[in-house]
């Protein structure tokens, strides 16, 4: 192998109260598919953030193919060929693809004293950038919100490119995309990979690194762990490296008595996206509900939970009809919702996580209508031991914890409201496989004592390996019902999908998750 | 990452004090200090006792209603029609009394239901109907004074009874007899704020509405509660100020809401939510008084006053961005 195009030496980086790297190298070559790997909080995105200007290191030597560099901006780094498309793509939904691809380097022409944007010019050179990229249903015109997630992606991409971009890092580029998407992203980054630029690929989906990269290296807690070839390795060896340990069993299902029902639902209708769902849950049951995304199943927790209440039907807890027209409602009557959108939905993220915690029951920590602050505190340690929270302090800001860890505050709180129904939304989405394993053995040991938890998922292993019992629907309807004994993967996929699905010229649309297995 | 395990303890009071030195209200307490101290060493009639009392009096109007504006601003929200608010219940205020022959006290009372309906219209429309609180309340800007001078006609209201200048203008204990109004109102505003589960929500909703809601606090209830609150301090504050100058115009309070908004601000509360206390606010009222009142005694004109408090409030945010980014609630 050549001189690397880049290698990052010692690099350690201290923010207040966390390393959050310690004497950390890397090295890529030029036409390289570099994976970067680690659970949540490892320090991936610190690392990436270095390397493309955003932090500077503590300490440690950045070399571009052997030169030493040094960047005080992210401008500085894009100057030296490095482009980031981060998690949240960052372009302009008002402006053309062409626009987009040019921001802040259009090319001009000169009439008389002014210096004018060369609109053909750059229509003309958009075009070229995407042909580059065997992308030839894009038309440089269209308005970016027109645009699909995956076709906003490309749009960034060919934006990195027209920056004559060496190195390009990607984070988390494929979790919103569908399959299809997920296809011609790869056909993409080989495209790229065979021009010369190397790229950093940060991915939580281990069997994209085995079907894309070169060569990976895995973080843990700061530390670098190794740097392997990805053929010399298994996933196996990937997720010890990453977690530090083996995890024998991601789905740590364990045998739990069935109770009676909790939760009954008849007929409940919420237009647009609830039309007519009956089902039980029963004490100490996990019934996983599977479903493409857009069928209808966070909108029946949510109405459900009281967040838009039914315009018809039943729900009976305990056996007796109750109204839920708000989610404090729902809380009364022993209902709990963990949401899908943790950012959003979950928590205050700029809030403590003491704040947090303590946000769904506060009303009962009082003493003459006053916080009671110690007791506050007091549930908030408990939820940190309970849940293995890694945080210094209950009055640590929620912002400043990791994906994984994020979730258990949500958890955390909602388990304080001591419901008897639990609803998950996606429980685990987008946290790492550690972090994962501990919210499946939490939700084993709660149906155990009882807890009817009705789990929302989008990935099947998930679905399979926890639930008892599994309601797929589509379309806002409960289509098909498997005991823990009869389903299978092809038999719940074929039911999210079957007859009502279109067979549209872009294949049929797949929950991403599926390829996991 | 080093993780340690985390402990209930509340923090230490090295902890403590550190936080209050580089909190927001510390910087401001520190910058009023000084300006007293500077003011004072340059202007002896500043320096007086009587001065100083006579200060508080004059700033009761506008720390009384920037009392629910701090709640407001905190949620996300803003309330431009307090200062209308303020004249249309001065004017109700003198109409129902010299006009439709009210007894004096009924006239003070339905002024004030005038006035606390007048914020809960804002607040059902903003929570209701989802119009922005800026767009709502630019509205009801002019809509309420619109009605105060069509009510009012271009006259005033004069010649109340002896007792009725007892708030407005004369002592209770040696002390303005307004002030201890302001000074209970904001101990209890500050409690409920800093100590209630109300108070938290505020801060919940203005960080993240959605969550808030998600975790069953009732969100829309409690803006229209403080929009409702808004209008009936405006109102009271309205009342204080006829009961001081001893009439009624329909132009009362006009841009009220902006010395208001610039004194929660320079207290500390982010303009766009999340975070404030009543403490800043209070504190960012009374500088904004002493600066006016001491820079007019030594002798600075009335201009540069304005140019001198602008001044101070850039400062003022500023140093409140650059805490925020310390305490990592803004995000890099």
């Amino acid at each position: 192998m050549g001189t690397p195009i880049l290698e990052l030496q010692n690099i350690s980086k201290q923010f207040p109260g966390v390393k959050a790297l310690d004497d950390v190298h890397f090295e890529m070559q030029a036409g390289e598919v570099h994976a970067l790997l680690g659970e949540n909080g490892a320090g991936k995105s610190t690392l990436i953030k270095i390397i493309s200007g955003v932090y500077k290191p503590d300490t440690g030597v950045i070399k571009l193919e052997g030169q030493p560099v040094q960047f005080n901006n992210p401008h500085e780094a894009q100057a030296h060929g490095i482009a980031t498309i981060y998690q949240e793509l960052s372009l302009y939904p008002e402006l053309t693809v062409a626009e987009n691809i040019f921001m802040g380097h259009s090319p001009h022409r000169r009439i008389g004293p002014f210096n004018v944007v060369d609109w053909r010019k750059m229509f003309e050179q958009a075009r070229e950038i995407l042909d580059s990229l065997n992308i030839h249903d894009l038309d440089v015109r269209r308005k970016l919100s027109t645009l699909s997630v995956g076709n906003r992606q490309r749009v960034e991409i060919a934006k990195a490119l027209s920056q004559n971009a060496r190195i390009l890092i990607m984070d988390e580029p494929t979790a919103a995309l569908t399959e299809a998407d997920v296809v011609r992203l790869f056909d993409i980054v080989r495209l790229l990979r065979e021009r010369g630029v190397g790229i950093i690929y940060i991915s939580h989906r281990l069997h994209e690194v085995f079907e894309l990269a070169d060569r990976v290296t895995v973080l843990r807690d700061g530390q670098y762990v190794d740097t392997k070839l990805v053929k010399d390795t298994t996933e196996d060896d990937l997720v010890s490296m990453m977690v530090g340990r083996t995890i024998d069993n991601l789905f740590p299902k364990l045998e739990a008595e069935i109770g009676k029902p909790v939760l009954e639902v008849r007929n409940l209708e919420r237009k647009p996206m609830t039309r007519g769902v009956s089902f039980t849950l029963r004490a100490g049951e996990i019934v996983g509900v599977a479903g493409l995304v857009g069928s209808g199943r966070s909108e029946l927790a949510q109405t459900i939970f009281g967040i838009t209440p039914p315009d018809s039907g039943e729900i009976l807890v305990d056996g007796q009809p109750v109204t839920i027209n708000s989610p404090a409602a729902a809380m009364n009557h022993g209902i709990a919702y963990v949401p899908e959108d943790r950012g959003t939905q979950g928590l205050v993220r700029q809030m403590r996580l003491r704040e947090n915690i303590s946000m769904a029951i506060l009303r009962t920590l009082t003493q003459q209508g006053f916080i009671n602050r110690k007791a506050e505190a007091e549930l908030a340690a408990r939820s940190i031991k309970q849940l293995n929270i890694r945080a210094y302090s209950v009055d640590q800001v929620a912002n400043k914890l990791s994906g994984g860890n994020q979730q258990k505050v949500v958890v955390g709180k909602w388990l304080a409201s001591q419901p008897r129904i639990l609803i998950m939304d996606e429980p685990t989405r987008g946290i790492d496989v550690g972090a994962k394993a501990e919210i499946h053995r939490l939700m084993s040991e709660l149906a155990q004592q009882g807890l009817a938890i009705l789990m929302i998922s989008s990935e099947l292993p998930e679905i399979l390996g926890m639930s008892d019992r599994i309601l797929v629907m589509r379309e806002g309807k409960i289509v098909a019902e498997f005991d823990r004994s009869e389903a299978t993967q092809e038999r719940i996929a074929a039911a999210m999908m079957s007859a009502a699905a279109p067979n549209n010229a872009n294949g049929v649309p797949q929950p991403a998750a599926m390829q996991e297995a | 990452m080093t993780v340690i395990e985390a402990s209930s303890q509340a923090l230490s009071l090295n902890q403590r004090i550190r936080a209050l030195v580089f909190s927001q209200e510390g910087v401001l307490l520190l910058i009023t200090i000084v300006a007293v101290a500077a003011l004072s060493a340059l202007s002896e009639p500043f320096r007086s006792v009587e001065n100083f009392l006579n200060q508080g009096r004059l700033l009761t109007e506008i720390g009384l209603v920037a009392l629910p504006m701090t709640y407001i601003i905190i949620t996300g929200g803003i309330d431009l029609s307090v200062g209308s608010i303020f004249g249309l219940t001065a004017v109700i205020l003198g109409y129902t009394w010299q006009n439709l022959g009210f007894p004096l006290e009924l006239a003070i009372i339905t002024s004030l239901i005038v006035a606390t309906i007048a914020g809960f219209i804002n607040g059902w429309f903003i929570v209701r109907v989802g119009v922005p609180p800026l767009i709502m309340t630019l509205a009801t800007l002019a809509l309420y004074r619109g009605l105060a001078e069509g009510i009012a006609q271009a006259r005033s209201a004069r010649g109340y009874p002896d007792w009725f200048y007892q708030l407005g203008q004369r002592d209770l204990l040696g002390v303005p007899t307004q002030l201890w109004i302001l000074i209970v109102a904001a101990i209890i505003a500050a409690i409920i704020l800093a100590r209630t589960p109300f108070g938290r929500s505020l801060y919940a909703i203005g960080n993240n509405e959605t969550a808030a809601r998600f975790s069953g606090i009732p969100v829309g209830r409690n803006k229209m509660l403080i929009y409702a609150f808004s209008g009936l301090m405006a109102g009271l504050a309205g009342y204080i100020f006829v009961s001081r100058v001893s009439t009624t115009r329909s132009d009362m309070g006009t841009g009220l809401e902006l010395d208001v908004i610039a004194a929660v601000v320079l207290g500390g509360t982010s303009i766009f939510g999340g975070t404030g206390s009543v403490p800043g606010t209070i504190i960012g009222v009374i500088l904004i008084q002493l600066l006016k009142n001491g820079l007019s005694l030594t002798g600075v004109t009335g201009d540069s006053t304005i140019v001198v408090i602008g001044t101070v409030l850039i400062l003022s945010i500023l140093v409140n961005n650059f805490i925020q980014r310390r305490s990592g609630r803004m995000s890099s």
